[in-house]
Formats: C-alpha cells, sequence, structure tokens
C-alpha cells in the first residue's frame, strides 16, 4: 500500500491512549485490490464478458447444430435447395457458388463449397480455435515457468544451457518455426513410444504453439526470478535451510503470480492467432475439422462470390482476439502496483 | 577573366544537351523494340507444375504438354484436334513399325540428318538408352515398356540392357522384340518418354537442365516449382518431319503460380496469355470469364477419369466392406457440382468414348449413408483412423474435404492432408507413404482401354513412382489384361465387352471409386489467335499451333 493509499479520514484518526486497544485493520488482499481496480474499467469488463459469451457460445455449438441448424459441422449438403423467403435456392449452385447468408436458422451464415452450414462450422471451429489457444497457452505457461524457474534460481551453467535453448528457438519466426513442425507434424502425427497422436490431433497444433511461445514467457518471467531470488525473505528461507525446489515453488512462485496472470490472456490472444495462421497455411488444424484459420484458408479461392466465407470467421477471429487483449489490458493494469488507478478506502 | 558562357546562355545549353539525350534513349528504346520484335513471346500461367520436365520422367499434363514438343519420338500424334489428333504418325522414324512375328516384333527406321539441339546426331542406340532410362528412373507409365523382352530383367538388375530392343547405328535401325503381342504398342512409342536422348544423359532425374532432344521446341531455363521456357529449336526445321508445325512462337514461357484465382485473373485481364490447361477455372471467376471473355474461352471434352484410390494393402481398406462402405458414401452429382459443372458423373474407369466404357449401371449407386454405417459396423470399423490424399489447390482440396465429409458421415475419422501440387502423385506414388486413400486421375495417353486400367496394373506397382497408387494387385484382372492388350488396337472393338467386364468387375471388388469424366477449358488473352490454336485430344494445348493475332 502506498502513502496515496491512505485517506484523509485514516490520517485525522484519533492517536489510541496507552493501554487502549488498538482497532483491528482489516487488511486488503492485493488480488481484492485488484478486482476492485478492473471493476473500474467498464471497457475491460465488457470485452471479458464478450469474450465469455463467445467461450459459451462455442461451447453450445452441438445444441446450434442439433436443434436450430438441424445439420453437423461436416455434412454436406451440395446439391440439396433452401427456402428462403418463400424462394427455393440451392446451396451450391451449378457453377459451385455457394449461398451467401439467409439470416434463417438453416445456414444462417450461408454455406460453404462443400454446402456445409458457416455458422455451424463457425461455432465448432471456435471451439477447437479456442481449445487450441487454452491448450497452447496452458503448455507454454507450465514449461515456460519451470524454465525460468530454474534458469534463474540456479544460474550458471543450468542458466546458460536453458537460455541459450530459448534463443534457439527465438531466432526462427515463431510463424515458419510452427509451419516447418506443423507440416512434419501433421502428415505423420506423433509417435513417441506410447504416446501416440493421430494426425488430425488437436493437441498437435496446440503442442506447437505453446512450444513456440514458450520463450516469449520464459525469459521475462526468468528476469523476476533473477531479481526475487535476492530478496531477503529468500535469503531467509535459505537460512531455514529450505532447498532449492521448496524455495523456488514456495517462496519464489507466489512472487509471480502476477505477471503470470498477466501473461495469461495475452498468450490465449497470441495462440490463437497463431493457430489461424497456421491453419491458414495448411499446418495447423486439419480439414475436415473446422478452425477459424481452415475456414479462411477454404473461402480464399471463393472471395469475390461469396465473401462471407472470410468475413464471418475473420470477424470472429478480431473480435475474440481483441476481447482478450481489452480484457488482458484490462487485468495488467489492475495487478500494475504503479496504476494510476487508486482505491478510496472505506 | 571574361566568363565564355554567362548564366543566361547556360539554361539554353543544358536543355538542348537534355533533348540530346532524350533522342538518343528514344532512339534505343525503339533498337530496343524493334529487336524484341523479332522475337514473339508468350507467357502460360499454371497452379499444376509438372512432376518432372525430364523426358524420362515427366507424366503429369504439364509435363506431357511441354516434353512432346522438345522430345519427339519414333511415332507422335498428329497435331490436329478431335479424333484426328489420336492418329499415330511417323515421329522421329521414317514410316511407321513394321510388324511381324505376329505382332511380336517391331521395326523402324530413324531418318537420316537428325540432331539434337545441341547439334550432336542422333544414332538408333539413343533410343535403346532412352527406354532403359525410363526404367531406370520409373517413369510413371513404365508398364507399358514391360512386354519388351528382357525389360524385367534389366529392371531387376539382372542384365546391363534390354535385350529385346537391337539397334543398327549405320543403318539407323531400331527392332523392338516383344514377349507377346502388345496391340497398341506403336501408341507406346509415342510416348515423349520414349524419344531418344544422349547416351551421354545421367541415370538420373535432372531438374534444371534438361536433356537435348529432337523437337520442334527445347527446353530452357527450368527452375523447379517457378518456371520453365520453350524455345524454338532452329535445327528442327532441317529435318523436314511431315506433320510436326515447326512452331509459330519463338518463346513460350511458363510461370508457376500458388492459385488458380490468380492464374485465371490474369489471362482475363490480358497480364498473361493463357490459363494451363490441367487446371480448373474458379467457380466465383467462372460466369465473368464467360462474359467478358467468351471468344477466347472454351470448354474442351476430353477422355479422363477422376477417382478416389483406395490402399489394398493397409487398414481399413484392406477390408471389402470398408471400401464398400466408401463407395456408398459420396455423391457423384454434389462432386459434379463442386467441380463447377466441369465433370460430368461417372463409376467406371474406361471413359465414355473410349472402347469398352461399360454401360451397365453403378455397382455402388450412391448416396447410401445408412448402408455404408451398416457396412462399417459389420466390419468392425467404425471410427477407423483414415488419411485423405489430395492436391493442395483448387478444386483438389474441396473435393478431398467433400470426400473426407462424406467418410465421416460413413463412420470412419478421415483427416485430409493435402499435398502441394507439385510433389503430389510421386508423394502418394512412394509405398513409404502410406496413403490410405485419395484423389486420383487420369487423362487420356492413347485411345484404348488400358490406359486407363494401367491404374489398377499390378506391374504399375513401385516402390517409388507408383501409378497403382491403391496397390490394386488381383490375379483375374493381371490375367485379363494380359490377354486383352495382345489383341491389335485395329481389333479393339472385337473385345470392347471383355474390356468393360474388367472395369465392371473392379468397380463391385470397390478398388477403387470413380467418381467423374472431367471436361478442360481452352482460355487465352486477347493476343493469342483462338482459333488457329490446335486444342490436341492427347496433349491438349498444342504451343506448335499457337499464333499471335496479327
Amino acid at each position: 500500500m502506498s502513502f496515496t493509499d491512505i485517506s484523509t479520514t485514516e490520517l485525522l484518526a484519533p492517536v489510541p491512549q496507552p493501554g487502549e486497544e488498538l482497532p483491528v485493520q482489516l487488511g486488503i488482499s492485493p488480488y481484492r485490490l485488484a478486482f476492485r481496480r478492473l471493476r473500474r474499467k467498464p471497457l475491460a469488463l465488457v470485452a471479458g464478458a464478450f469474450f465469455v459469451a463467445i467461450v459459451v457460445c462455442c461451447l453450445c455449438a452441438p445444441l446450434y447444430a442439433r436443434y436450430v441448424a438441424h445439420t453437423g459441422p461436416d455434412e454436406n449438403h451440395i446439391s440439396e435447395t433452401v427456402v428462403v423467403d418463400g424462394h427455393r435456392h440451392d446451396v451450391v449452385s451449378l457453377i459451385g457458388i455457394p449461398i451467401g447468408p439467409t439470416w434463417h436458422s438453416r445456414f444462417l451464415l450461408g454455406a460453404d463449397f462443400n454446402g456445409r452450414d458457416v455458422a455451424v462450422r463457425l461455432l465448432y471451429g471456435g471451439r477447437n480455435s479456442l481449445e487450441i489457444g487454452f491448450c497452447a497457452m496452458a503448455i507454454t505457461m507450465v514449461v515456460a515457468i519451470l524454465v525460468a524457474l530454474f534458469a534463474g534460481y540456479y544460474r550458471g551453467w543450468v542458466d546458460s544451457v536453458l537460455v541459450r535453448l530459448l534463443d534457439v528457438i527465438w531466432a526462427y519466426p515463431a510463424i515458419l518455426l510452427g509451419v516447418a513442425i506443423g507440416t512434419s507434424l501433421t502428415l505423420g502425427g506423433i509417435s513417441l513410444g506410447p504416446v501416440k497422436l493421430s494426425s488430425g490431433s488437436l493437441f498437435i497444433p496446440a503442442l506447437i504453439i505453446g512450444f513456440v511461445n514458450i520463450p516469449y514467457v520464459a525469459k521475462p518471467i526468468r528476469g523476476q526470478v533473477i531479481a526475487l531470488r535476492e530478496k531477503e525473505f529468500v535469503d531467509a528461507a535459505r537460512t531455514l535451510d529450505a532447498g532449492g525446489l521448496r524455495i523456488m515453488f514456495t517462496e519464489i512462485l507466489p512472487n509471480l503470480s502476477s505477471t503470470i496472470v498477466v501473461f495469461v490472456p495475452l498468450m490465449i490472444a497470441n495462440s490463437i492467432l497463431l493457430e489461424a495462421g497456421l491453419s491458414y497455411l495448411g499446418a495447423g488444424v486439419q480439414p475436415p475439422n473446422p478452425s477459424w484459420g481452415t475456414m479462411i484458408s477454404d473461402g480464399v479461392t471463393l472471395i469475390t462470390s461469396s465473401p462471407h466465407l472470410v468475413l464471418a470467421p475473420g470477424l470472429m477471429l478480431v473480435l475474440t482476439v481483441l476481447s482478450i487483449n481489452i480484457f488482458g489490458e484490462g487485468i495488467r493494469d489492475a495487478l500494475d502496483p504503479r496504476a494510476t488507478t487508486r482505491i478510496k478506502r472505506k | 577573366m571574361k566568363r565564355l558562357i554567362t548564366a543566361k546562355s547556360w539554361w539554353p545549353l543544358l536543355a538542348a544537351a537534355l533533348l540530346l539525350l532524350a533522342g538518343v534513349a528514344a532512339v534505343a528504346a525503339h533498337a530496343s523494340t524493334a529487336h524484341q520484335g523479332a522475337t514473339t513471346s508468350v507467357t502460360v500461367d499454371t497452379s499444376s507444375p509438372p512432376n518432372s520436365l525430364d523426358p524420362q520422367s515427366g507424366y503429369t499434363v504439364s509435363a506431357g504438354e511441354a516434353d512432346w514438343l522438345a522430345y519427339t519420338p519414333l511415332l507422335t500424334y498428329a497435331h490436329k484436334s478431335g479424333v484426328a489428333g489420336t492418329q499415330v504418325i511417323p515421329g522421329i522414324a521414317m514410316a511407321l513399325p513394321t510388324i511381324t512375328d505376329g505382332g511380336k516384333t517391331y521395326t523402324l527406321t530413324l531418318r537420316a540428318g537428325l540432331k539434337y539441339s545441341d547439334g550432336t546426331p542422333v544414332v538408333a542406340g539413343d533410343v535403346k538408352f532412352a527406354i532403359q532410362r525410363a526404367l531406370k528412373l520409373n517413369w510413371g507409365a513404365s508398364s507399358f515398356l514391360m512386354p519388351i523382352v528382357g525389360a524385367q530383367a534389366f529392371l531387376d538388375g539382372k542384365s546391363t540392357s534390354i535385350t529385346g530392343i537391337t539397334t543398327n547405328d549405320a543403318k539407323r535401325t531400331v527392332t523392338f522384340k516383344l514377349t507377346s503381342p502388345v496391340g497398341d504398342f506403336s501408341n507406346v512409342l509415342a510416348f515423349p518418354a520414349t524419344s531418344p536422348v544422349s547416351q551421354k544423359t545421367p541415370l538420373t532425374v535432372q531438374t534444371t537442365t534438361m536433356p537435348p532432344g529432337v523437337g520442334p521446341y527445347m527446353l530452357e531455363n527450368v527452375v523447379p516449382n517457378s518456371s520453365y521456357e520453350l524455345v524454338k529449336n532452329p535445327l528442327f526445321a532441317s529435318f523436314h518431319i511431315p506433320g510436326i508445325p515447326l512452331g509459330h512462337i519463338d518463346e513460350i514461357k511458363f510461370q508457376i503460380v500458388s492459385n488458380n484465382l490468380t492464374e485465371a485473373e490474369d489471362v482475363l485481364d490480358n497480364r498473361v496469355d493463357a490459363f494451363d490447361v490441367g487446371d480448373a477455372v474458379p467457380a466465383t471467376l467462372l460466369q465473368q470469364i464467360q462474359k467478358q471473355a467468351s471468344d477466347r474461352f472454351a470448354k474442351e471434352t476430353v477422355a479422363s477419369t477422376s477417382y478416389f484410390f483406395l490402399n489394398q494393402r493397409i487398414p481399413p481398406f484392406n477390408n471389402v466392406l470398408a471400401r464398400e462402405a466408401a463407395a456408398y458414401s459420396i455423391d457423384r452429382s454434389d462432386l459434379a457440382r463442386l467441380a463447377g459443372g466441369f465433370v460430368s458423373p461417372s463409376c467406371y474407369f474406361i471413359p465414355v468414348g473410349i472402347v469398352g466404357h461399360p454401360t451397365v449401371p453403378c455397382a455402388y449407386p450412391s448416396p447410401n449413408i445408412a448402408k455404408a454405417r451398416a457396412l462399417l459396423k459389420q466390419a468392425h470399423l467404425m471410427g477407423a483412423p483414415v488419411s485423405v490424399y489430395a492436391e493442395a489447390k483448387s478444386p483438389g482440396q474441396e473435393e478431398g474435404q467433400y470426400y473426407a465429409s462424406a467418410l465421416k458421415q460413413a463412420g470412419f475419422d478421415p483427416t485430409v492432408k493435402l499435398v502441394d501440387p507439385a510433389i503430389y502423385w510421386t508423394t502418394i506414388g512412394n509405398v513409404k507413404t502410406k496413403a490410405q486413400t485419395g484423389m486420383g486421375g487420369q487423362f487420356l495417353d492413347f485411345p484404348a482401354p488400358d490406359d486407363f486400367l494401367l491404374l489398377i496394373d499390378a506391374r504399375n506397382i513401385h516402390p517409388t513412382h507408383s501409378n497403382n497408387f491403391g496397390n490394386v494387385d488381383d490375379k483375374w484382372i493381371q490375367s485379363q489384361l494380359v490377354k486383352l492388350e495382345a489383341v491389335p488396337s485395329s481389333k479393339l472393338s472385337t473385345i470392347a465387352k471383355q474390356w468393360a467386364a474388367v472395369d465392371e468387375y473392379q468397380a463391385k471388388k470397390a478398388y477403387t471409386i470413380v467418381w467423374g469424366s472431367a471436361e478442360l477449358v481452352k482460355f487465352f488473352s486477347d493476343r493469342i489467335d483462338f482459333s488457329s490454336a490446335v486444342f490436341q485430344p492427347l496433349f491438349f494445348n498444342d504451343y506448335s499451333t499457337w499464333q499471335l493475332k496479327s
């Protein structure tokens, strides 16, 4: 708590007399303080709520497919027709042009070249994109935190080796590294002893994205660990014979939590974007599985006649990433102790 | 000291100097234009790069188009549109072969004075070398060469040359001895792969510098997966080979583009002179092209087969029930619509117009998803993972996705593997890839049914560059192929029913899922004389007949 956080009322409070019992001052936890700060950022809250709404909608994809659109994400309807405003239309015309948005329950956002419902695929694709985004973020965070803790705490050769490894990954542009690994893995799948992942598994792009993002998180956290290991509370733990692992996980890690919390939404947004990029280039989610990236890629050839094929997933991608970023920005501001926002204590 | 040039008088001098410079530049530019005017050049966009331009390795549409003009074989085809274009005519041989020994011996004599484009004289032994080279390089249709005596032993490394080919350089004769009569062996001798190349040519696939050949054009400036050029061969005119045009345009430049949308836009806007015949016109531009460029756009019907191969050697398609389920899952009319009307639905390998085309109804009238699921359940293969291979370009990727979605509805667990068009055929033709199923296609090499059934001929299974992608190896089919191939092409109509029976048998066994027969397009810029350009039925765009409008 900084000096400015103390209100005038508190400064002018009567000084207790000797023998008088001091009133119990209830402390305010940093997270509660951060939450209070966040509440004062309506844009961040709206963005957060919007993101939650997107997640909920995507999770409800099977319900929408079954009860509203009456078709699955992979069902072809090329030769079928649909009635819109009393007129019968081909789902895909004789020259291969799909129908645009009908604004009705069937083909709400139109169909793709295979006569598949774009709205259904958009929701299923969002589910896949978010699943990969969260999964990749988890992989990045876990590995990056471990690497940062070991490198920053032990220093010496451990630090040198780990930092050089991070440099090697960092030396490649993320998208190129992702394409290189993705192309090889998506063609053959992964088979490491008992661990077998088929080439269509969503875990493969998640693993690739999680891997290429590690240095972006590990390096700044390592810097913080280096600073924290010199602090008095770490020295105190050492004098109490606490081992390295114990100090890292019980003393240093809790002090990294605010940084980690700030990184989470950023990494989700980055991962979703990278997934879209990789899928667009054919190295991410493998068709016929939808993802926003593959949907954009599929729609490019028909962009002039059927722009909805690119616009719908593109817009969803932009809105999702934008909402996470604004929400993440809000969290960062709320957790930052040097934030200009001040909480007025009662 | 008095200045010789005052500030006032300096400006007119500078202006005069600039004018002089501009004049010199204009003259130079005019000279350059005049020089360029002597060389006519056109550019063709393609998003289907050739698998190889090496004559003994190239087998795709774009490879055939270029190699046909750069490498004239002993026999060749008339440079004419329609059925007339399927007529075999002498190429570098003086006449059609003399067939003796009950159809087992073919003798030909080379024309006198032939030279490769680099000036090296052509000798009869070069023909034998070229055929041996084609076998060594696993040329895509090498099964057609296997009836030559000693070809198998040569391929197996048991002999250093093909004993069934004898040549006499002095007399310029080449004699082929066959193990059994082959009705269309003359057509085999008309493949560019059998055209002679110098015996100094390495026994490896050439990627940048193509071996010199005998033809109206020569291949130059080959940059793999980027560009290549057909440049007029100055020596060819002196050979006076009847029926082979010398070519009107000096340079035909091919540039490989990433997608056919760009390609179509380039031609529509006259930035590029021709759309590659092997590419599909994007649906999004079709109406605009038909409206704006109706005088330079035409659909051309060719004999072709589009199909899905099913790998018989590995699960799940080593199980007939799984193959039947896959066959029941697709809707041919859907696929035809997906191709923008450039495909006619079909379910047999031998296409309409070729002797032996079956007329009986399809073995698996599609779609029947309920039956497909029941079959898969019966085979205990529900949820079986399947990799669907398709070319990473339109319409291959859309067709691959359609097929994968259909398989998913039938109960499989498919994943589409989109492969770059430049390496697609070699990828699926490599046994190590273990491609379970995917897109296949065949355009007419010569008007005979065995040209299509070669795709299920066990003799075409190779470790690499295999053409029998599904590894179909059926004893009855093999026995029939050997028997029917022996009938001379002139008597083909007498065995039409037997050929049809082979095709119906393979369809019933669901060895492949044939779904259509494609149409191609002739689409040029305003610069090219559309009417005089021949659309050859076997090699398609005949660049040697192209002319610029006067």
